[in-house]
């Protein structure tokens, strides 16, 4: 009987081991294989490496059983002459995701970011000298992507202690993404002009009212998506919106007690009057889009590029409704609109223990920048779903669900730099592209507020959560007392007071060392 | 003679071992068996547990816990110093009370009332609509109750309209949280939890319900006399259980409530942990406030098993 059981366990313990051995033996041997043949570069094998990137709710990707099997990766493979180990990082679990990764140590070559070289997805990867500076390889393999990226972009991938380089950037040329919608049908039914103030804007807010429509100005949980009015007045106060006042200190642009105490009174005016939905603090983004494209809604903010979708959809449900995007409300200094977004999308870092093949990592990211890219990405693969006749491409927009999930995935996710912006290819062949084309050039170029920014962020933040501003939201401790006063539990007089907290519980530090960060131009963009 | 009482010593511990050892080799399989099970807690229970030094330390994720720096007691200062420690504490307690004093005693009700259901198929259909909810994730549970207790379109603002009461906005009033936190954790898990509660009234003596009938013990009496004192034993292993998790109320079911308007009576210790610690990658602050509660829940179950063992023999070890 213990022979016997002591043979089990041995040939369990000996099965167990060939297993892991053998496992790790087949993947180090394939990487190393393939490493030799890239480093060479002799016969021209394909380059294999693996890297992850986050789904970004692009249901095409989260839907397929496996993306490193899907036909337009395999396309992709043959034109650029790689081998991708695409590693999904799912959507909402993204930074605990990226941790783990890190913790674990099993970081693919190529790792995809958000934002510049410290965002907390990469959890200090850079400092601790993760990646590969990517400064010569650039110059060498990548003079596309050094000629079509801006200076702008680089930076925010640059360490400026050292000059290196540090990841490759995916851009946005337009950082006014965010604009504000009008039904333009109901605006005719009330027989009002597009407001350009922040006055006309509560006029035609009125006069939905008395039309009938359910919520005049869609809000949502926090002023997210619903921030139009804290824009008029400049006083938005993310993360990327600090500004220099004139006692000399760098504070978030919500210290503007006066513009601040204005802004705060049209939205309080708004939940007074109805114009804005009684319960929404409790709005989140699913029932925001259901509101908006169940036509509840009179006026609303969202991303411009949503214009052909939402469109449709609000359509589909009520078919007399035209939506337009017009000029955001102005404040008193005459401008208004949303906060400007990070000129870097995505970024793509280089693991520094694929330094073997980085040189074809650079060539393949330099690829995503030619012609012959753009035109795959934009349209996808030829005599599939797209034609050339007298040379020139021909193709149909999809107008299905599922075609529209493709075009997302091609148009967005698969592509991996580029300029964000809007797909020209795409949106040329539209109406509803070609009204985006013109908002994004003629109206929203010359919108929107932007500020001083940190990065890697102020260190005093990080001690101080709920007195950090979020990318799109107040501060904790600034949001909980801005919405107790436009529902009315505190009155807006108090704002000083709100203001004296903040410094008193740690926001002190936080402009002291804004301050001395900008004053000295240490990681601080304008 | 201390010779020999040392030899006579020697043998019994000698023979103690054997014993020992014998009875082993006796039931090698069960011990075999539970090896696997064993193995299990050690790898996965206790050696995380170690992972807990990273309080005293400042954590670097690419240094790992030989190489990060050690800071001593820093982090628990930075804790107990915060300005609203006292507040969040304050909001755990009440939670963690109210919990007990609603959430616990729920169930024990309802298996009392399941109890004296004489229609099986009656009863079954009403245990299965009580913890059908259980399997909900409290992302979902949220959803329904923003949903019915909206002020413009929720079900119990319009019932409350009817005897002209103005629409509440429940979710945005820090007096109305903790009842909605309570009541969605009640809604949520009462079912589940009389489960035990139902096993262990399943398992009376019928005999001493006829017995007491002869005697003339009307339904009330024999609650009181026979059912109750049979549970005690159940309910207070469970107590105790209960009283160790006394500030893990937990993160999900609290954060899924939040919002700025409900704030100040709705931030606890593990939401706090969350924001504070994991989202600024904070890992040694959020490890050492981890700490502090455990080291509350440990004290809480070693007083409470205390009195318990005192009071009524019962006891967890």
């Amino acid at each position: 009987m213990s022979k016997r059981w002591r043979r089990v366990i041995t040939a369990g313990l000996v099965l167990a081991m060939l297993a892991g051995c053998s496992g790790n033996n087949g993947g180090s041997n394939g990487a190393n294989g393939v490493g030799g043949e890239t480093q060479g570069g002799t016969d021209g094998g394909p380059t294999k490496f693996s890297i992850s990137m986050r789904t970004l709710n692009v249901s095409y990707v989260e839907k397929n059983p496996d993306i490193n099997k899907d036909k337009y990766v395999l396309e992709l493979e043959k034109m650029t002459n790689t081998d991708l180990d695409i590693r999904l990082i799912p959507h909402n679990e993204y930074q605990d995701k990226m941790v783990q990764m890190f913790a674990t140590n099993d970081i693919p070559d190529v790792v995809q970011g958000t934002g510049g070289i410290s965002g907390p997805e990469l959890a200090g990867a850079v400092e601790n000298g993760v990646f590969l500076p990517l400064n010569d390889l650039l110059e060498e393999h990548g003079q596309d992507l050094l000629q079509f990226i801006p200076e702008e972009a680089w930076k925010r991938m640059t360490d400026s202690k050292t000059g290196n380089i540090y990841g490759i950037p995916e851009i946005l040329s337009n950082p006014s993404r965010r604009a504000t919608w009008i039904r333009t049908d109901l605006l005719k039914k009330v027989g009002k002009e597009v407001p350009t103030t922040v006055e006309e804007t509560l006029d035609v807010l009125r006069a939905f009212k008395e039309a009938g429509v359910e919520q005049p100005y869609a809000g949502r949980q926090n002023f997210k998506y619903a921030d139009t009015f804290f824009g008029a007045y400049d006083v938005l106060g993310y993360l990327n919106q600090f500004k220099v006042f004139p006692d000399g200190k760098v504070k978030p642009s919500f210290f503007d007690e006066e513009n601040m105490k204005k802004a705060i009174q049209i939205y309080k005016t708004m939940h007074e009057e109805g114009l804005i939905s009684k319960e929404f603090a409790t709005i989140e983004s699913a029932d925001f889009k259901s509101i908006v494209t169940s036509g509840k809604a009179g006026m609303w903010s969202m991303n411009a590029n949503e214009l052909p979708i939402w469109g449709t959809q609000l359509k589909e449900n009520v078919p007399e409704a035209e939506v337009a995007l017009i000029p955001s409300p102005v404040g008193p200094d005459g401008k208004g609109g949303y906060a400007h977004y990070n000129p870097v999308t995505r970024s793509f870092f280089i693991n520094a223990k694929a330094k073997d093949k980085a040189a074809d990592i650079v060539k393949f990211f330099n690829w995503m920048v030619s012609e012959e890219a753009e035109l795959y990405f934009s349209f996808g693969i030829e005599g599939e779903d797209y034609q050339v006749t007298d040379g020139k491409p021909v193709f149909e927009v999809p107008t299905d669900a599922a075609g529209a999930d493709k075009m997302r995935y091609l148009n967005y996710w698969l592509w991996m730099v580029q300029d964000t912006t809007y797909n020209k290819r795409v949106s040329e062949l539209s109406d509803s592209g070609k009204a985006l084309i013109d908002a994004f050039d003629h109206m929203l170029a010359s919108e929107g507020r932007r500020g001083i920014e940190f990065d890697p962020r102020l260190e005093a933040m990080v001690k101080y959560p709920e007195l950090t501003p979020k990318s799109d939201e107040l501060p904790p401790l600034i949001l909980e007392h801005v919405l107790r006063m436009v529902y009315g539990r505190e009155p807006i007089e108090d704002y000083g007071k709100v203001l004296e907290e903040y410094l008193s519980k740690g926001g002190s530090e936080i402009i002291e060392e804004a301050t001395k960060r900008f004053n000295e131009k240490e990681n601080a963009f304008e | 003679m201390a010779d020999r009482n040392h030899a006579a010593g020697l043998g019994t511990l000698k023979n103690k071992r054997k014993n020992v050892l014998g009875f082993m080799w006796k039931y090698k399989a069960l011990y075999l068996i539970s090896l696997p099970g064993l193995l299990f807690f050690v790898l996965f229970k206790y050696v995380p547990l170690l992972g807990s030094v990273i309080a005293f330390q400042n954590y670097n994720l690419f240094a790992g816990v030989t190489k990060s720096p050690w800071i001593g007691l820093e982090h628990f200062e930075r804790m107990f110093s915060h300005y609203d420690f006292l507040k969040i504490l304050r909001n755990t307690l009440l939670l963690g009370t109210y919990d007990i004093l609603f959430a616990f005693t729920a169930p024990i009700v309802l298996a009392l009332l399941l109890n004296e259901v004489r229609l099986v198929l009656y009863k079954k259909i009403i245990q299965t609509i009580f913890y059908a909810p259980h399997f909900l994730s409290w992302v979902i549970v949220s959803g329904i109750f923003v949903g019915i207790l909206s002020p413009s379109s929720g079900i119990v603002n319009v019932i409350l309209g009817w005897f002209g009461v103005e629409p509440i906005y429940f979710l945005g009033e820090d007096s109305y949280i903790r009842t909605v936190l309570v009541g969605s954790g009640l809604w949520r898990d009462v079912g589940w939890g009389t489960i035990i509660y139902l096993a262990a009234l399943a398992g009376i003596n019928p005999d001493l319900y006829e017995a007491s009938n002869i005697d003339g013990a009307g339904r009330w009496r024999q609650t009181l006399s026979i059912t109750l004192p049979a549970l005690l034993p159940v309910i207070t292993i469970l107590f105790l259980l209960k009283i160790g998790d006394f500030l893990d109320y937990g993160f999900e079911r609290v954060f899924v409530f939040q919002n700025p308007l409900n704030i100040q009576s709705s931030e606890i210790l593990d939401t706090y942990i969350y924001k504070a610690g994991l989202q600024q990658l904070q890992y040694s602050y959020a490890t050492a406030i981890g700490l502090f509660k455990s080291v509350v829940g440990l004290f809480l179950i070693a007083i409470a098993n205390a009195i318990s063992k005192k009071a009524t023999g019962e006891s967890l070890y």
